[in-house]
């Protein structure tokens, strides 16, 4: 545990990204801090996948930084960088799986990589991580072709765990899922950030994930953060998008949830 | 500097109490460590003092190692452990079990054998089905001959025959030059360099430009057919074109057929002259045969007939590549490892095809005297 005084795991200062002249991001910065579940909301093309792969080292940004624990992802040398890239894992939006391996074998292929385990000992390792992120032993044996979009997601959740990260980057994590794996995908993110004390990004569309597990929320619009906070800070900022986007669930719920946050909030400073 | 992950064991107290310190984290376990052999009761007490980290990895192998000398699972009491410390080692109690790996059931090789011949079998059954469903379709398309697409028919064409002319040209060229410069090293030691026109030609005519343009085409157009088609079938958009009331074989695999069946005879066609173009400028050049000798030779040396052979075999590689490319192109699952699977299966069979029917062909024309 590196930079422990540097609380911001997520650190990006004023990225400027374009694809192919289009302008993605004008000038984005935010924070995360330490053990913290952010989510990353706004409307269709704002950039929210191309920011997460920014900060994943994927696309190289035209300006600016994206410090991961204290080190500019785009600014190291390559020993330093993979380093970096085995501190946290990515949970693409349809799994990502090997479609030529099967589901213990996907989850093993961080630790076959990056670690002199034996082979078999890596896959003890990726069955508990299966294990863990509520999967049963019989998948394991499985090809990915045959699972469903909630286990999918879940293997590949497992496959993002496997080096035991500290930081996890979700994107759209219960996208394509019924209401009851989405929540039940929510609580299984919330168990493991509480067990495992991880810092999670995630891009979210689902109202109610945000509701449940989010401690921030990062609006982005128009290439520019418009907003970090909480929910109910959040929701004081008067956007049209951000305004239509709550309005999709009524009044009620939300406020509901916002007054059950402070509450617990409240509970927790009084301990 | 944090410490190596360690076990130490306090055997005076009751139960007795091991001492788990250091950093017990994935990056620690290079190799899986080799501590001190100390037996353990069943019932032991874990003292966590000293523990400086403690990931899943390195709580699994904490107690894979406490379990390999004698401690129970449930047997384990932790002791000063800090709440994340304590929170990772019971999830990963909770879910150790499910590590151990029950040992694959081999399976042996004669129901291997089976499986396979039994995947060939429903193999051929398919294309045998897909014969059918086109000859019903087809004859729905005679009925109603506006059903018939013709845009995708003339896009079909272009992407088999256009694109492909100059590839067959530069191909068959270069395989007249050679096959002409080898006949002719031969026969110019018995003075026999006439015959080399007669060599070259008929060669070309009937047995090299229809399987090595049926080759080519299989490699070019087949793989994409198949490419495509799994690419239609994996992003659903067959079945979209189902769901519109059409038939997915009226509108994509007809015109594909036609198009290969007509395409194939012309580039063979095409591939016939520039074969006997390229025979014609090494005879030129090496044996001295001219161009107009060179045409009078050939024409006593080739008989219509042999052109019309090498012709004719042409559609019929075709309609196989085609039937191939397309069923392989339609049974893709629902992963992108099967479209390249299919995408070389549809190579290697239709090559493997032509070549078996060449063969065939070859076999009964010679039985029936042409």
């Amino acid at each position: 545990m590196n930079n422990m005084g540097d609380a911001n795991v997520i650190n990006a200062r004023h990225i400027v990204t374009r694809l192919d002249e289009q302008i993605i991001h004008q000038d984005v910065s935010l924070q995360v801090r330490q053990g913290n579940i952010a989510a990353l909301i706004g409307g269709s093309g704002t950039g929210k996948s191309v920011l997460l792969k920014v900060l994943g080292g994927l696309i190289r940004p035209n300006a600016g930084q994206a410090m991961l624990f204290g080190t500019d992802i785009w600014d190291t040398d390559t020993i330093t960088g993979n380093a970096l890239r085995q501190r946290f894992g990515m949970l693409f939006q349809d799994g990502a799986l090997f479609s030529s391996l099967t589901v213990a074998q996907n989850v093993a292929t961080p630790l076959f990589e990056h670690t002199t385990l034996p082979r078999a000992t890596c896959l003890q390792l990726a069955r508990l991580k299966l294990a863990m992120v509520g999967l049963d032993a019989s998948v394991a044996g499985q090809m990915p072709d045959t699972l469903s979009g909630g286990m999918r997601k879940r293997v590949a959740l497992a496959r993002a765990l496997a080096l035991d990260p500290e930081l996890l980057f979700l994107d759209e994590p219960t996208s394509g899922l019924d209401p009851v794996s989405a929540r039940a995908f929510d609580q299984l993110i919330l168990t493991l950030r509480d067990n495992l004390k991880l810092t999670v990004l995630l891009i979210t569309h689902d109202l109610d994930s945000l509701l449940t597990i989010a401690d921030q929320v990062i609006v982005l619009a128009q290439g520019r953060v418009l907003g970090s906070g909480t929910l109910a800070q959040v929701r004081e900022i008067d956007e049209p998008w951000l305004r239509a986007y709550f309005a999709t669930r009524t009044q009620d719920v939300i406020t509901h949830a916002v007054s059950n946050a402070a509450q617990e909030k409240g509970n927790q400073d009084g301990k | 500097m944090l410490a190596r992950p360690n076990l130490h064991l306090e055997p005076s107290t009751l139960p007795p109490q091991v001492t788990v310190g250091g950093c017990w984290q994935l990056t620690r376990m290079e190799a899986v460590p080799d501590w001190d052999l100390l037996r353990l009761p069943p019932q032991i007490h874990l003292q966590g003092k000293a523990l400086d980290a403690l990931d899943t990895s390195g709580a699994y192998f904490l107690i894979q190692a406490l379990l390999a000398r004698g401690a129970t699972l449930e047997g384990m009491t932790l002791e000063a452990f800090n709440p994340q410390h304590r929170a990772i080692f019971e999830l990963v109690r909770q879910h150790y079990m499910a590590s151990i790996a029950t040992p694959a059931i081999k399976t042996p090789w004669l129901v291997k054998l089976g499986a396979g011949l039994h995947t060939l079998i429903r193999q051929f059954a398919s294309g045998l089905s897909l014969v059918g469903v086109l000859g019903t379709e087809s004859s729905q398309l005679l009925r109603h001959p506006n059903r018939f697409r013709m845009k995708e028919f003339v896009t079909q064409l272009q992407a088999v025959f256009v694109t492909a002319i100059p590839l067959v040209l530069l191909i068959m060229f270069l395989l007249g030059v050679v096959f002409a410069y080898l006949l002719g090293r031969q026969a110019i030691q018995y003075g026999a360099n006439v015959f080399v026109v007669d060599g070259t030609t008929l060669a070309l005519c009937r047995e090299l430009s229809p399987v090595l343009v049926a080759i080519l085409v299989a490699g070019r157009s087949g793989a994409a057919m198949t490419a495509q088609l799994g690419t239609m079938k994996f992003d659903e958009e067959i079945d979209a074109i189902r769901v519109l009331g059409l038939s997915p074989y009226a509108v994509l695999i007809i015109p594909r057929l036609l198009a290969l069946v007509l395409a194939l005879p012309l580039l063979v066609f095409l591939g016939d002259l520039a074969g006997i173009l390229g025979s014609m400028v090494v005879t030129a050049q090496q044996l001295g045969i001219g161009p107009i000798a060179f045409i009078h030779r050939m024409m006593t040396a080739l008989d219509t007939s042999t052109v019309v052979i090498g012709l004719g075999k042409a559609p019929v590689f075709a309609a196989f590549i085609g039937l191939i490319a397309c069923q392989n192109g339609l049974h893709v699952a629902r992963n992108a490892r099967s479209i390249g699977l299919n995408t070389t299966a549809t190579v290697v069979h239709s090559i493997v095809a032509v070549i078996l029917l060449n063969a065939l062909i070859a076999v009964t024309l010679v039985n029936l005297g042409i």
